[in-house]
Parts: C-alpha cells; structure tokens; sequence
C-alpha cells in the first residue's frame, strides 16, 4: 500500500509530467488560457490516461516488445475514439465542453510517455495509481498556470470577473509568449519546492 | 523471417481487434450521435426563427459563390401560415481553423440571426465569438454574433466599421463576417429567385421581419 501511495505521489511532485518530464506540454500551453479550459482538459486527459494504462498493463504479456509502440497507438487510438463517441452521444453537454480536447489527447506524449515507461512494466494496480497521479499532477499545473493566465491576461477566473473593473488586462498573458514565461516560472517554482521537500526530508532521516 | 512474420500477426490481430471494437461502439451510438446534433440544430434555427414551426432542407439548391465558405446545409423556415426566411449552416476557415455558423435571413433581406456552431480559436480571444457573456457592444450587451440579427445584405459587412471586432482578433471576425456575408447573400438569392408564391410572403415579410430584429445596429 505504502509504495502505490509512492507511485501517486510521484506524478504530483517529483516525477510532473509538464514541469519534470517536460511532456505533453503543447496541450498545456494551448489549453491554458482559461481556467475552465484547463479542469476540462485535466479531467479528460487523466480519463483516457487511466484506461490507457489499465488496458496496456492488462495486455503487456501479449505484446511482443519490438512492435509495442504501433500496439500503444492503436490501444489509444481505438479506446480514445471510444470515449468520444460515446460521450458525443449519451452526454452531449459534457461533449461540448471536453470534446475539443478528446482528439488532443490522441496526441498527448505523456499518455504515450507513462505506457511505454509504467504500465507496459508493471501490474494492473500501480499502473492505475501512476495514472491518478500523473492525471492529477498535470491537472494542478494546468489550472495554476490558467489561473495565472486568466487572472492577469483577462481579469477573470473560468469566466466569472475578478479584477475590478478599473483593471486594464495585460493580454500578453494570454498570447502564447505569455504561456511560455508563466510556465518558466511554473518550473521554477517546481525546482525550488523539490528542493526543499528533499532537504526536510534528508533533515527528518539525520535526526 | 519467421520471427518477423508471427509480430506482424500480432500486430494485425490488436489492429483488427481495435478496429472491430470502433465499428461496434460506432454503429451503436451513430444514430444517436446523428439525433443530437439534430436536435441542437433544431434548437439554434429555432432560436433564430422563435416563431418556426417547420424547416424544409433545401440544401441542394443553395450554393456558395464565395471561395473558402462552402453550405453544409440550408433550411426553409416556415411558421404554421407562412414563410419566415432561409437558414444556412455555412462553414469557412477562421483564425485557428474552420468555423461552423448558423446563419439565418429573414424576407425583407435583414439577418435574423447569427449562431457560432463550432470555432477552434485561441481560447480568451477568437474564442469570445462563441462566448455568450462578452459584449462586443458592452453598454447593449450585444455580443459579436448578436449584433449582426436585424442588419440589411445592403449594409457594407465591414470589420471595424459597421461590424464590431472581438478585441485583439481581428483576424477571426473578418474570417466570420466573411462567411456570414456569404450565406447571407447566397440564402437572400435563393429567396429572390425561388419563392414561387412571392405575393404572398411578401405580406408575411414585415412582420416576422420586425420580430426578429432586435436593434442589433
């Protein structure tokens, strides 16, 4: 139990897929200049993340390891397409607002990423934690930085107005070089907490 | 060689796997895919037209002269007596790629309303076309699409002069007054040339045209 609850908390912090592993990052500064954008695309990214890896893991004995990429991609591809006409057709309002990021995700390294780096390695069990981890770790970066975006880019947060009225928005933010420099800060700030989460608990195992 | 043939088999048999499970999740849910956007068609005409009671596609004699814009489907909007106007599902390419409207014009050649179906624009700028809560005309609460309903084909259609842009994408409200111009004209010279029973809808025009037009100039 302790080393599942490892492998979750590895995708928040440690192992980020945005700000560590540098992947799936066109997704994350396309998305990300509305907050609603950015839950929205969290939550469908962890969804197809989750059963990507359940289904790779499931199969890995199956898949003979000199073709594994082209197998990935169908899994994906197929259980993808799945999940976006079937909410195109039972939940045409949850449609509408995640459907534009359903074919995004096709594309997203990090999926790809943790299959061919986790899942195809491991049991069906720590392959569903590394999702929820991995999901959770781009969902949190990706409304920070839309939130960043939004607020200063805009003066609103999901939409709804903020900033007083006064407030003339700086709509560089919101212009991808905007989306470039709040995410170097993104990182930065990652580094820097990394850091001191390391040095507290080389403190803790010293005393 | 024999080693390689037994992949490609593997390979084939998850691609045909892949394949069978697409076409059964697709024949499944392909006519209730095809009833919903129906019915939000339905909807955005009927929002247009408040007073509809039947559409009659007429998609196949309606079409566009303007390059870049092509008709995916155009409807006859009658109420109960009368003819109300012609509605066209137009699609064009805008700033972040195509763009999906709904257009519709009454008798008396004015637009009696525009809807943005489907925009990919930058999100916070092109997008706000979509946005129901930002005011091109903040003061009316008019939004970029709203502020075409009432206005006449004989009006210039020009961004920054008698068409409001979106702040910072001008490139999307040219792209979506160019295609709404083109629907527009293409439905008002369907109209010209197909109304058989001219005499009378000519009486109807007026009145649904006063209807609908909502002070958008």
């Amino acid at each position: 139990m302790k080393s599942l609850w490892k492998v979750f908390k590895q995708g928040i912090i440690f192992e980020n897929p945005l700000l560590m592993l540098m992947i799936g990052l066109c997704s994350a500064l396309a998305v990300t200049s509305n907050v609603s954008n950015g839950i929205g695309m969290g939550l469908a990214m962890t969804f197809v993340l989750l059963f990507s890896e359940i289904f790779i893991s499931l199969f890995r004995k199956l898949i003979p390891n000199s073709v594994r990429m082209p197998i990935f991609l169908i899994i994906i591809g197929a259980f993808t397409t799945i999940v976006d006409l079937v909410m195109k057709a039972y939940f045409p309002e949850l449609s509408k607002s995640m459907g534009v990021f359903i074919p995004l995700i096709v594309v997203n390294c990090i999926i790809m990423g943790r299959v061919e780096a986790f899942a195809y390695k491991q049991k069906v069990l720590p392959a569903i934690f590394d999702s929820f981890g991995m999901g959770l770790g781009y969902t949190w970066v990706l409304i920070g930085i839309a939130a960043f975006r939004e607020l200063l880019g805009n003066g609103t947060l999901a939409g709804a107005q903020v900033m007083p009225a006064s407030y003339q928005p700086i709509l560089f933010f919101i212009l991808p070089p905007g989306g470039f420099l709040v995410f170097g800060l993104f990182i930065a700030f990652n580094i820097w907490l990394k850091g001191r989460m390391r040095k507290s608990a080389a403190a803790k195992e010293n005393a | 060689m024999k080693g390689n043939f037994r992949l490609g088999l593997v390979l084939a048999i998850f691609a045909a796997i892949g394949c069978a499970s697409l076409a059964v999740v697709y024949s499944i849910t392909e006519s209730a895919i095809a009833a919903q956007s129906q019915k939000a068609l339905n909807a955005s005409l009927q929002e247009i037209f408040p007073d509809a009671a039947s559409f009659e596609d007429i998609t196949s004699s309606v079409s566009s002269n303007v390059q870049g814009v092509k008709f995916e489907q155009a409807f006859l909007v009658k109420s109960a007596q009368a003819l109300l106007g012609v509605a066209v599902k137009a699609t064009g390419s805008s700033y972040g790629g195509p763009a999906k409207l709904l257009i519709g014009v009454a008798l008396n050649r004015s637009i009696a309303g525009v809807r943005v179906l489907e925009l990919s624009d930058t999100a916070g700028l092109g997008m706000n076309a979509k946005n129901a809560a930002y005011y091109v005309k903040k003061a009316e609460k008019i939004t970029f699409p709203g502020q075409f309903a009432g206005k006449f084909l004989t009006d210039p259609f020009e961004v920054k002069k008698d068409v409001v842009a979106i702040t910072a994408s001008t490139i999307t409200s040219r792209s979506l007054t160019v295609i709404i111009k083109a629907a527009a004209d293409a439905a008002a010279t369907w109209l010209e040339t197909s109304t058989t029973t001219a005499a009378q809808t000519e009486q109807a025009a007026p009145a649904s045209g006063a209807a609908d037009t909502t002070g958008g100039k």
